[in-house]
């Protein structure tokens, strides 16, 4: 069928590698599924093979954990890595870390993917043969002598954003080794626009941390503070925190202005479509409220309105009002948010700089591209960057590089840049080197690692030691060294703490009181012409650097839930002038760069705007990520004002239809459907109005009740926490062993994730509901299943027997939820995706949960195993399973506390206050399934001046 | 017309119908057998290993504890199998030159594990934990057959799930003090039904739920 | 040459009898021996070219039927275009296609032997074969709709080490049985009849084999009065059997889809419509049977134009029945005043299904009451036209049954389509090409009319 189109060869010999058509493979299966049924018959011989030495503290089958940090955009969030007999499986937030707080991200989820990426660079190469250090080593000696000569004339290191005290100690003694060396650093996904209107505002750069959970009344100006980035935990978690409390002057409420849907513009109570150029015209009015003299600023009714509304509201809450712009706004917009939370004594904190360079990445990698092209760059040592792939595309940095005569690529994959570098050295993954980084708020942490790394690669560290002329030496004394100092005496002690911790104590930024906010002159905008491109970092891919990783690209867009690829999206109005249909290939120009790109049509859209997201269209990235979506890096320039919109776009229809790949397909909600998530006001609940379906509210049934003599396992989700982040989905795949089954599949309409996240558009405002199985009392699945695989057990889980399931899929054909999942082909086992099958991503196993094989049938189990666990712990202690003692791998993901599990029998877990709210409902419970999972409807908290327009 | 059929071909066809109807119900019983028996369960099998290690010699003999070697047998799911330092505490002292131990001394020189085969063997779906047993008074003999009198390692029982659910079913029936835990000799006394009542009690083992699927699959 | 005495003498009720469900050339018992056996007995007096062509068609379509079934089980499921929400797709369709097919040839003798209708004789034969062979290719898709096939027997209760047993609340395992006994019963009812006929043709066969084996089969049948009483007694009994059974083969057919909680299969009416339904689409496939037979076997004489009027009759009957049916479906949902069974009537109509749905509407509903017209009724082209247009039309209501409930279920987040693949369609039409194969040789080597019963009815006709 059509859909097929990029990939399916690859998927086909996936498929057929359960057994390819022949005899023997057939054979094969047919004896492994004997010897799978019989108790021993046939199978051959098994061995057990002990240590020779056991190391310390290992049980082999007790798993142990270990405190570290692993870096977004450089910037630390705090984790703690399981391992099993010394493989690093899953990865959990740190609770005493700021950025984590215990929770954590997708991309935090997929690391120990990353870890074992069969495309990782595993040897030294000098061009395309293969090399060793010891060569390398010799070649760079040489080439450092004459750079030595000339005091580093010659010398360029470039890495991205650094955080890391120990590499920043490194570069600034290099750069004093040889002071006519540079040092560059460029990283996609910048802050540039931020800093330089906090210097406009206060004559040096400051890092502005908004306080969320101190304001009542937000007002985001083209701003995703709580979508993926480094600080999106701990923003979510504060902001969801303020919209806990029934009252509405206790309710932070959120305002929210942006061209293209946001998290932050999904959870908002008020929600404007702006074109980006607009945005100051916005933020003026607001300041003119607050009394600036300002000029009159064109904008369209609704906005005005809306400015005035939200200005009002501000003022209302001095101290608790807040305003915070998005990067895509120029300095001059950061500088008068400054300047009105000035006026209105905003909760926020300003800290210096975590990343101290003062340059910003753009001009930095400018210089850099200018230095070579004028040929003063003899050695380039490139750091973990990949420009090659993401500068802007008017700099060609992919051609630049052939230019110079020596360069080195120190990274984790043979990718757009190494292969443009004379050495391509293998780079050790977080999870394998000692180091350190700070946290987008300051704090530091020591990543230490979990396994020896598997191939023969360096840390950053170990390169710039090698480029100093040292020899490479082991991070761990160059980490010690930078720490010793702050140890006081006692490095010894204060080392085991701070690795415990996982954070290095009272290390956070600083807060300064930064001088008055000078009121800047900013020149409102005039009515856009032409349509302008908003850029944005992908949802699931960052900035593309983990392309590679299957779990990332197949975990679904919140919105759009696209999968495999992006897509360009329109706005309505757009779509209907250019006569465009979701699918449509079309021809985007600008800037002299031309890219071909599916049309996407979203709904609540600012008109003349496209918006699209970084990340994607790598070429080197492996076998996974390779010519998935298409690369918008190319648009940008380096001397447009900002790298995040591209003004002038042209399209022209390609002339082709391609294939999105979508997780769902239907997503707006009316009449009765409604039901499905339910939303309320503020007002709406205190006029006692209830969400349907409470989950108390059961039909009558003949069914006998079902034992209460043990434990009874439920879950809560709260929508209104849900900011649709997906770190559940992809935690819940690394914990369970969940597969991915890849483009060909997807387009087959098959997918494997065991909780997946519905996305309801319900009068153009979208929601999130989590659904995980409902663990049904009166499960549909259950009665009818042949051989009793599906099945209830005392403590009210409804569990999959995947070796009792024939896979007659009934279960699923009467599941009302559709929350079970089938091996179509052995995903798994025999038939993965790509190079997923290769021997070391078998690594990332959970032990504790079976590797499911083709033909069965599989859901959610509620961390069946974590339950086991904590039973068994508590039974040999003669003790119940205390509350909060179970927690499932989604829960202790979700930044916002969004899930919870516990015991219904227990009168004191958490989860009955939840379950017995006004707002609680159970998803479809008219049915009479009498789901164990149920939910919280989603509360808003709307200005009644505004009324439900803009709602 | 000449006759087509020889008088025993009656016989032949009362023996065709009786044969259709018995026949099935013989596959099955045939089938259930074999099943049952040890050739499929493996029980009473004796492995060869590379190192012909006695447990009658070292614990029926030398009177070793078992927790010597399986030193996880408490803590973890899996008893563990001894590294070969674990070996070579006594050895670097005893039998310092037998052929028997070249094996071992070996793989303490090279580093190399020594590749033992598995006696007892569960399917991979079923998660079974060594240390809740004992925690709650299922010895090791109970599974593992009297140890200190096996030469060579051999699987004592069937493994079958049948097997698995009976003592699931009725656990007092194999409970015993927990002096008696390691003890491999030990056999249920006379009045072990009440005793075994006592001992449920004490070990808080509840047999109500010990069938649920969840318990051992995932 | 050994003739069989006609069991009774016929009865008065049957005297002045005007209707004749033989035509003239089949008034002795020695006419309808003759017509029918001679195509098995004296081949060279036939020319065989259609019988071969037809041979060689099925056989190649069974062989990729068996290459099919080889890839799915090699290369998993995933071959065919299920996907996670409609989980079901042509091999249960084709497996509630075939069972129904499978129902009428009981249905027809057993039914109306009790009812006494007479000119059952001539097609119950071949009607019964059918029974046998479609519910036998019926009883091969579930298993091979298993993603672990290797383990259908699970579904019976054998004992086990593992000391667990199938789930009694399931109605797949209510099917299993179903279809098992049904087979059985089948085979039994079908070679019971035989028996007489094997006996015949042991009695005319030329060469020694083929005596030899008819012999062998006819288990010393010699048409004493004794043997006559007792055929009867147990035919009749293996009937009364038979009916019950059909009816409940059906029913839990139904109830597989009845006994769920989905939209549009939680309904009470399912396991009457669904026999109905059968009993439908098999006097469908028995005309269509009929008149290739008739036409084949050159058999004018036996099949009469009355037998296609009868069987038309009792079409249109159906038709209507299952225009209720679907009827009564479109009512409950709306008086249920459930939002997803509203919807989904909706969707039946209007939905990404609908082009299917008008059609089989046209086919099962409109089309047959062309069947109100004796002129039709009476034309055996256009009433084999008809009954292939039902056939299909109750195909594409089998596969609707799963397409429209799974795509357009309770979350509209789940919505998906259905899109088969090269594989489904083969795996169909491969099941058809089994199906024809079966049946080419049963002509070949079986009287496709049973002898004994004709030449009773013979003399029930022609001895006032």
């Amino acid at each position: 069928m059509t859909p097929r189109a990029p990939s399916s060869e690859r998927a086909h010999r996936a498929g057929a590698a359960a057994g390819d058509v022949d005899r023997r493979g057939a054979l094969r299966l047919m004896a492994s599924g004997v010897a799978l049924a019989l108790a021993s018959c046939g199978r051959p011989p098994e061995e057990v093979v002990p240590y020779v030495d056991m190391p310390e503290r290992l049980t082999p089958g007790v798993p142990l954990r270990f405190a570290t940090a692993l870096p977004l955009g450089g910037y630390a969030r705090g984790v703690i890595v399981t391992s099993t007999e010394g493989r690093p499986i899953k990865v959990e937030g740190n609770p005493r870390h700021p950025a984590s707080l215990g929770a954590t991200d997708v991309f935090c989820e997929a690391a120990v993917l990353s870890l074992c990426d069969p495309d990782r660079l595993k040897v030294v190469r000098r061009g395309d043969e293969i090399a060793t250090w010891s060569a390398f080593e010799a070649a760079l000696l040489g080439q450092m002598e004459q750079e030595r000569a000339r005091h580093g004339a010659g010398l360029r290191i470039l890495t991205n954003r650094v955080t890391s005290p120990t590499l920043l100690r490194q570069i600034d003694a290099l750069l004093k080794a040889l002071p006519e060396a540079k040092w560059h650093r460029y990283e996609p996904i910048d802050d540039d626009a931020p800093l330089a209107g906090a210097a406009q505002a206060f004559g040096r750069p400051l890092t502005a941390l908004p306080r969320f959970a101190d304001a009542r009344v937000v007002l985001a100006l083209d701003a995703d503070p709580i979508g993926a980035g480094p600080g999106q935990i701990r923003f979510g978690h504060d902001l969801v925190r303020a919209r806990q409390s029934h009252s509405a002057q206790e309710f932070l409420r959120l305002y929210a202005v942006e061209p293209a849907w946001t998290l932050t513009g999904a959870a908002a109570d008020h929600r404007v479509a702006l074109h980006h150029a607009l945005v100051r015209n916005l933020a003026l009015a607001v300041a003119h409220e607050l009394g600036a003299p300002s000029p009159d600023t064109p904008l369209p009714p609704d906005a005005a309105r809306f400015a005035r509304a939200a200005a009002a509201d501000l003022k209302a809450r001095a101290g608790q009002g807040l305003v915070v712009a998005g990067r895509r706004q120029p300095a001059e917009v950061h500088a008068l948010c400054h300047w009105i939370n000035a006026q209105l004594r905003a909760p926020i904190d300003y800290i210096a700089p975590v990343d101290p360079s003062s340059m910003s990445h753009n001009d930095s990698l400018r210089a850099l591209a200018d230095d070579i092209a004028s040929h003063k760059v003899q050695t380039l040592v490139i750091i973990g960057a990949n420009p090659a792939y993401d500068a802007p595309g008017d700099l060609h940095f992919a051609d630049a590089l052939a230019a110079v005569p020596f360069s080195v690529r120190l990274g984790s994959h043979d990718d757009e840049t190494a292969t443009r570098c004379t050495w391509r050295l293998p780079q050790s993954h977080p999870l394998e080197s000692w180091s350190d980084l700070r946290a987008h708020e300051g704090t530091a942490s020591i990543v230490q690692p979990l396994i020896r790394p598997l191939y023969d690669s360096r840390t950053a560290h170990q390169m710039l030691a090698l480029v100093g002329g040292a020899a490479a030496g082991a991070s761990l004394d160059q980490v010690r060294a930078t720490w010793t100092p702050q140890a006081g005496g006692d490095l010894g002690g204060w080392w085991r703490r701070t690795l415990q911790d996982g954070v290095v104590a009272n290390s956070a930024g600083k807060p300064v009181t930064p001088p008055s906010a000078k009121l800047p002159q900013v020149q409102p905008a005039g009515t856009p012409n032409g349509l302008s491109l908003a850029l944005a970092p992908d949802p699931s891919l960052w900035d593309g650097g983990e392309a590679n990783n299957a779990w990332l690209q197949e975990c679904p867009r919140p919105f759009e839930k696209q999968v495999w690829g992006n897509a360009l999206h329109v706005s309505e109005i757009d779509a209907r002038r250019l006569k465009l249909e979701d699918g449509d290939v079309v021809r985007v120009q600008a800037n002299g760069r031309t890219i071909e790109a599916p049309v996407l049509v979203r709904a609540g859209q600012a008109a003349d705007t496209l918006a699209a997201t970084l990340g994607h269209g790598r070429t080197h990235a492996g076998a996974i990520g390779n010519g998935i979506g298409f690369d918008v890096y190319a648009l940008r320039r380096s001397d447009a004002p900002s790298r995040w919109a591209v003004d002038g776009v042209t399209l022209a229809p390609a002339g082709r239809r391609q294939n999105l790949l979508l997780a769902q397909h239907h997503f707006r909600l009316d009449g009765e459907a409604e039901d499905l998530q339910p939303r309320l006001t503020l007002a709406e609940l205190a006029q006692g109005k209830h969400a349907p379906n409470a989950p108390s509210a059961n039909p009558p049934t003949l069914l006998p009740p079902e034992s209460r003599d043990t434990y009874a396992w439920a879950m809560v989700i709260d929508t209104t926490a849900c900011i649709g982040c997906n770190a559940c989905v992809v935690a819940c795949q690394a914990e369970n062993n969940v597969p991915v089954v890849g483009p060909a599949e997807i387009a087959m309409g098959r997918d494997m994730h065991w909780l997946r996240v519905d996305t309801y558009e319900v009068h153009g405002r979208p929601g999130f509901s989590p659904i995980p199985c409902m663990h049904c009392e009166h499960a549909p699945c259950e009665p009818v299943c042949p051989v009793a695989a599906s099945i209830h057990d005392s403590e009210g889980l409804n569990v999959q027997v995947y070796n009792r399931c024939v896979g007659t899929r009934f279960c699923e054909s009467n599941c009302p939820y559709k929350v079970r999942r089938f091996n179509f082909f052995g995903y798994a086992d025999g038939a993965e995706y790509a190079n997923l099958g290769a021997e070391c991503v078998r690594a990332v196993f959970n032990p504790d949960v079976t590797v499911r094989g083709r033909g069965v049938m599989e859901k959610c189990t509620y961390c069946v195993q974590r339950i086991s666990r904590a039973r068994r712990a508590a039974e040999k202690e003669n003790r119940a399973i205390r509350d909060g003692e179970v927690v499932t791998a989604c829960e202790a993901a979700c930044p916002t506390r969004a899930i919870s599990f516990g015991d219904r029998n227990d009168p004191k877990a958490a989860i009955q206050a939840q379950r017995a709210a006004p707002h609680a409902y159970a998803l479809l419970g008219d049915l009479g399934t009498r789901p164990r999972t149920t939910y919280v409807a989603r509360l808003r908290n709307p200005n009644p001046d505004l009324g439900e327009a803009q709602a | 017309m000449p006759q087509l059929f020889r008088p025993y071909a009656d016989t032949v066809a009362r023996s065709v119908l009786v044969a259709l109807l018995v026949l099935p119900f013989a596959g099955i019983a045939l089938a259930y057998w074999t099943m049952r028996s040890n050739y499929i369960t493996g029980e009473t099998v004796t492995l060869e290993q590379p190192v012909p290690f006695s447990h009658a010699h070292h614990v029926g003999g030398l009177g070793l504890d078992c927790r010597y070697c399986h030193s996880g047998v408490e803590t973890s799911a899996v008893a563990g199998v001894p590294p070969t330092h674990t070996c070579m505490t006594c050895h670097s002292q005893l039998y310092t030159q037998t052929a028997m131990l070249a094996p071992v001394r070996e793989s303490l020189a090279n580093g190399t594990p020594i590749h033992w085969n598995k006696v007892n063997r569960l399917p991979d779906y079923v998660y079974f934990d060594h240390s809740i047993h004992i925690a709650k008074g299922v010895g090791c003999s109970t599974c593992h057959g009297p140890v200190d009198r096996m030469r060579l390692m051999r699987q004592a029982a069937p493994l079958t799930m049948g097997w698995c659910l009976a003592c699931h079913r009725d656990p007092a029936a194999h409970l015993r003090p927990p002096e008696k835990i390691f003890d491999t000799e030990w056999q249920p006394p006379a009045d072990q039904a009440e005793q075994g009542k006592k001992l449920a009690a004490f070990y808080h083992v509840d047999n109500k739920h010990l069938t649920d699927c969840s318990v051992c699959h995932r | 040459m050994t003739l069989a005495v006609p069991a009774q003498a016929p009865t008065s009720e049957h005297a002045g009898e005007l209707e004749r469900w033989t035509q003239p050339g089949a008034r002795t018992y020695e006419d309808v021996n003759a017509l029918v056996s001679a195509p098995l007995l004296d081949r060279d007096g036939w020319t065989w070219r259609a019988w071969w062509i037809g041979f060689a068609i099925s056989l190649a379509l069974t062989t990729a039927f068996a290459v099919c079934i080889f890839v799915v089980f090699s290369r998993g499921l995933g071959v065919w275009g299920v996907n996670s929400t409609v989980v079901w797709g042509f091999a249960i369709a084709n497996y509630v296609w075939w069972i129904g097919i499978g129902n009428a040839g009981t249905l027809i003798s057993a039914m109306l032997l009790l009812t006494r209708q007479k000119w059952r004789a001539s097609t119950n034969r071949f009607a019964e074969a059918m029974t046998l062979f479609a519910a036998a290719i019926a009883g091969i898709f579930p298993i091979i709709h298993l993603g672990r096939p290797l383990y259908f027997y699970w579904l019976t209760p054998y004992p086990n080490t593992m000391t667990v047993w199938p789930q009694w609340r399931s109605a797949l395992i209510w099917d299993f049985w179903a279809i098992l006994s049904y087979i059985l019963f089948s085979i039994i009812f079908w070679y019971v009849g035989l028996i007489p006929d094997l006996a015949t043709l042991r009695d005319r066969a030329r060469s020694r084999v083929a005596r030899k084996v008819y012999g062998a089969l006819a288990l010393g049948w010699r048409g004493s009065l004794r043997h006559w009483h007792a055929y009867e007694i147990l035919h009749l009994t293996l009937a009364c059997l038979g009916v019950p059974l059909v009816v409940s083969l059906h029913s839990v057919v139904g109830m597989d889809f009845a006994a769920s909680l989905m939209p549009g299969w939680q309904e009470t009416i399912f396991p009457p419509y669904f026999v109905v339904g059968a009993m439908y689409s098999g006097f469908a496939m028995v005309v269509c049977l009929a008149a290739l037979v008739r036409w084949g076997f050159r058999l004018q004489a036996l099949i009469t134009v009355e037998h296609f009027d009868v069987m038309a009759k009792i079409m249109l009957m159906a038709s209507i029945v299952m225009g209720l049916s679907y009827a009564s479906e479109w009512f409950t949902a709306w008086y249920q005043g459930d939002r997803a069974g509203r919807s989904l009537v909706v969707f039946e109509f209007t939905g990404s299904y609908s082009v299917m749905y008008w059609a089989l509407l046209l086919c099962n509903v409109a089309a047959p009451q062309a069947f109100w017209f004796a002129a039709v009724r009476r034309s055996v082209p256009l009433v084999f036209l008809l009954a292939v247009v039902i056939n299909i039309g109750m195909w594409l209501e089998r596969i609707l049954i799963i397409w429209n409930t799974l795509s357009h279920d309770y979350l509209p987040s789940s919505w998906r389509l259905y899109f088969p693949t090269l594989w489904d369609w083969l795996t169909m039409i491969g099941s058809l090409g089994l199906f024809a194969l079966m049946f080419l040789v049963f002509v070949r080597l079986l009287p496709s009319v049973s002898m004994h019963e004709v030449r009773h009815l013979v003399a029930e006709e022609t001895e006032p």
